[in-house]
This record gives structure tokens, C-alpha cells and sequence, in this order.
């Protein structure tokens, strides 16, 4: 009896992935239809161009047909990139749309290869779970890769599933960055991007989920959203706080990251710097790097740049200089009346 | 004899192949995924794990799927814009 409920549970299922398929077919069909277009406008752009072409090289216009050249050099770049997405379209394997059985039996499989197939026919939903990934001795739990069978026919649009960290262990400095290569839930299909969307059109459902787990159990460090080594988040260097990507200052002149608390920056030269690698202008009291900082000539106190006159004096020195200078212009003249 | 070959590695691709009787799923493996490892791929014969000296029949269908594929943002972003 519970066999029988569980088929008849199956059979309902295969009955909903089979009209997502059709739609998606549909939706193929008419994407086709709107790449054809495009291609067939970059066609008839080449014709065009090589009329003009001709003509610029009959009449010896060799700087107009130098141009055109040109744009034709332009254009064959779209042009590949055309062909390929069309070519990437119009490529049909031999294997035959599924039937209802072809997908009874695909999520019999999955139930085989995964343990249990999660159905939630409020949501349109199925779902499997994967074990406990871990990558590079990082534990990032659990996962679960649910397909919304409604958001099938929007393949070409948008990703049709999401894959839910279930014991998150996000990235420090980011909590939707559950996986190097998730992040707010979609999965960066890299390599695996045309398979998965050849088994999601040929209803091969196990294989899609196969294909997902995958890439979640590879790591590629050159592509990730946020490396595993930078996955605790940065530590500034000064005070050992844990700082995001965004709030990570770079000290220039030491070469190390830093918290906003912990850096500043040169109000001479405005180049970032850590607290350590500024110091405060006795006179204007602003902070300022090691290279904008100078001595004073005379009182040999440290000033910035700005504070300075040509002569390498600060404000009081070059007021006590004149004085003096003064004072003795002064009694030279006493002197000198005496 | 013809058999049903699905390559999930690359492009998903699914083709009906010529293959001579009495080939096993291991001379099949090493034939159409050369230079990769056995045991870096799932291999199904009619949704099922098979040992390496099974023998294909006609009609079989065979998955080889990889354990292991790179994930990056870049493609993904390239299709959807």
C-alpha cells in the first residue's frame, strides 16, 4: 500500500516534469528563433560591408576601404560570438525527448543514488542533499540542490535551481558566499555549464544533480568567489580583527592590510597608510606617511610637507628667524647711529 | 551492436554508438575517456554500477559522469548576459 502511494507520488512528479520539458522545449524553440534573428542581421551586415568594400576598392578609395576593413575586423569578433552561442543551440543530441517512464525512471535512480529525493508539490520543488563537502580541510556542511520544476521553460533566462548550504560555514567576510563557487545560492557552473544544461533539457534529472555535486566537491582557487585561504576572512594586521573585502585598507608603504580603525591616509600625498606608517604634523596635526614627513632644520621637529617653507623651516622657526633677524638689523642700526 | 552513450564530462553529449560485441564497460571506458582515471568518473550501465568486466549489450545505456569539475563565475555570467 505504501509502495503503491509512493509510485502513485513518482508518477505525479514525472506527469510535472514532463509538461516543464515540453515548456522548455517551447522556450528553446523560440530562443532559437531569437538568435537565428540576430545572426541572420550580422549576416546581412557582412553583405553590406562587402558591397561597400567593392565598391571603395574599384574607385581606389583606399582609406575608405581601409575603414571598412576595419569595422568588418570589428564585427567578425561578434560574429564568432554568434555562431557559437547559435551553434551552441541548434546542437541536438540524437537522444530522444523523454517519456513518462524515461523520468519515472530517473527519479527511481535518484532515490537509488542519493538515498532520498525530497518532493514538495506545493513549492514545485524536488531536492536531494549531498554529504558534508569539504574542501581543503574546510567544512562547508552540507547541501541541498533544489530544482523549482516551474522555472524549467526559463532555462536560457535564469538558473532553474539553488543550492542551500544547510550547516552554513560561510566566508568571514561574506555570509552569501556559502562555497567558493556559491554564492546567494547559485552555483558557478564553470566547466560543468553545458552538461548541466544538456541534462536538464534531455530530463535527465539524476545526472543534473550528479553534475552539481561535482563542482561542489572541486575546488578551482583561479575562479572562486572567495578563495579558501582568504575564507576565515583577512585579519588586520594591526588589532587581528576580521575584516571583509570591502573594508581591507592597504598600506603602501608597509605592505600589509589593515581595518579602517587601523589605517588613514596622507593628507599630502592622499596615498593609503597604516597608523604605524603615519605620524601627526606638530602643526597642523593631521596625519601624514614617513615620505610627506620632514625636520624642521632648525628645532629639528618632524612636519609635514605643507608646513614647511622653502627653506625647510616651520612656522615658528621662520617667525623666530625673522625676529631675530630684525633684532639684529636693529641694533645694527643702533650701532650704527651711535 | 548499438548502445546509448551519455558523456557528462564537456558537453553533456548523447549519442548512439557502433560498438563491437563482446566489449566490456572498462575496454569501453578506456577507449572513449582516454587518458582519465576510472576512478575519477561514475560509471552507469542502464542507471546501475556495473563491475569493469561487464560485458555491453545492445541496447545498454551508459552514463560516465565525473567526480570532479571545475566551478567558475565566468561562464555562467557570459551566458545569462
Amino acid at each position: 500500500m505504501k509502495k503503491r502511494k509512493k509510485q502513485r507520488k513518482l508518477i505525479r512528479l514525472s506527469n510535472l516534469l514532463l509538461d516543464s520539458l515540453k515548456k522548455l522545449n517551447g522556450s528553446r524553440l523560440k530562443q532559437i528563433q531569437t538568435v537565428m534573428d540576430e545572426f541572420n542581421e550580422k549576416c546581412l551586415e557582412t553583405i553590406k560591408d562587402k558591397h561597400l568594400f567593392d565598391t571603395a576598392v574599384e574607385k581606389n578609395w583606399l582609406i575608405g576601404a581601409e575603414s571598412i576593413r576595419s569595422r568588418i575586423e570589428r564585427n567578425l569578433n561578434d560574429f564568432s560570438q554568434h555562431l557559437q552561442r547559435f551553434k551552441e543551440l541548434i546542437n541536438s543530441d540524437e537522444a530522444v525527448t523523454p517519456n513518462l517512464i524515461d523520468i519515472f525512471k530517473e527519479l527511481l535512480q535518484i532515490e537509488q543514488e542519493f538515498g532520498k529525493l525530497n518532493i514538495n508539490f506545493k513549492e514545485k520543488t524536488i531536492s536531494v542533499m549531498t554529504e558534508d563537502i569539504v574542501l581543503d580541510d574546510t567544512s562547508l556542511g552540507p547541501f541541498e540542490i533544489r530544482l523549482f520544476i516551474n522555472q524549467l521553460a526559463k532555462l536560457y533566462e535564469d538558473s532553474p535551481y539553488r543550492v542551500i548550504a544547510i550547516e552554513s560555514n560561510p566566508a568571514g567576510n561574506n555570509s552569501e558566499v556559502t562555497h567558493p563557487h556559491v554564492s546567494g545560492e547559485r552555483l558557478c557552473e564553470g566547466d560543468g555549464h553545458v552538461a548541466i544544461r544538456a541534462a536538464l533539457e534531455q530530463g535527465r534529472f539524476n545526472d543534473f544533480f550528479m553534475l552539481i555535486i561535482s563542482i561542489l566537491r572541486t575546488y578551482n582557487p583561479d575562479s572562486a568567489y572567495i578563495s579558501l585561504e582568504d575564507w576565515e576572512g583577512r585579519g588586520c594586521y594591526d588589532c587581528g580583527d576580521t575584516i571583509s573585502q570591502d573594508e581591507c585598507y592597504y598600506c603602501e608603504k608597509c605592505d600589509r592590510e589593515f581595518c579602517p580603525q587601523c589605517s588613514t591616509y596622507c593628507r599630502v600625498c592622499e596615498t593609503t597608510v597604516c597608523l604605524g606608517c603615519s605620524s601627526e604634523c606638530q602643526e597642523c596635526h593631521e596625519p601624514v606617511c614617513v615620505d610627506c614627513m620632514n625636520t624642521c632644520v632648525d628645532c629639528e621637529e618632524k612636519y609635514c610637507k605643507n608646513c614647511l617653507n622653502e627653506e625647510g623651516l616651520c612656522k615658528n622657526c621662520e617667525l623666530e628667524r625673522k625676529e631675530n633677524e630684525n633684532e639684529e638689523l636693529h641694533s645694527e642700526k643702533a650701532d650704527a647711529e651711535v | 551492436m548499438q548502445i546509448l552513450f551519455i558523456n557528462n564530462s564537456g558537453g553533456g553529449f548523447a549519442n548512439h554508438l557502433d560498438i563491437a560485441e563482446g566489449t566490456t564497460i572498462e575496454q569501453f571506458f578506456k577507449i572513449k575517456m582516454s587518458g582519465q582515471n576510472e576512478e575519477d568518473n561514475l560509471i552507469r550501465v542502464n542507471r546501475m554500477p556495473v563491475s569493469k568486466d561487464y560485458v555491453l549489450q545492445d541496447g545498454d545505456r551508459v552514463t560516465i559522469t565525473p567526480t570532479k569539475i571545475d566551478g567558475a563565475r565566468s561562464a555562467v555570467l557570459e551566458q545569462i548576459a
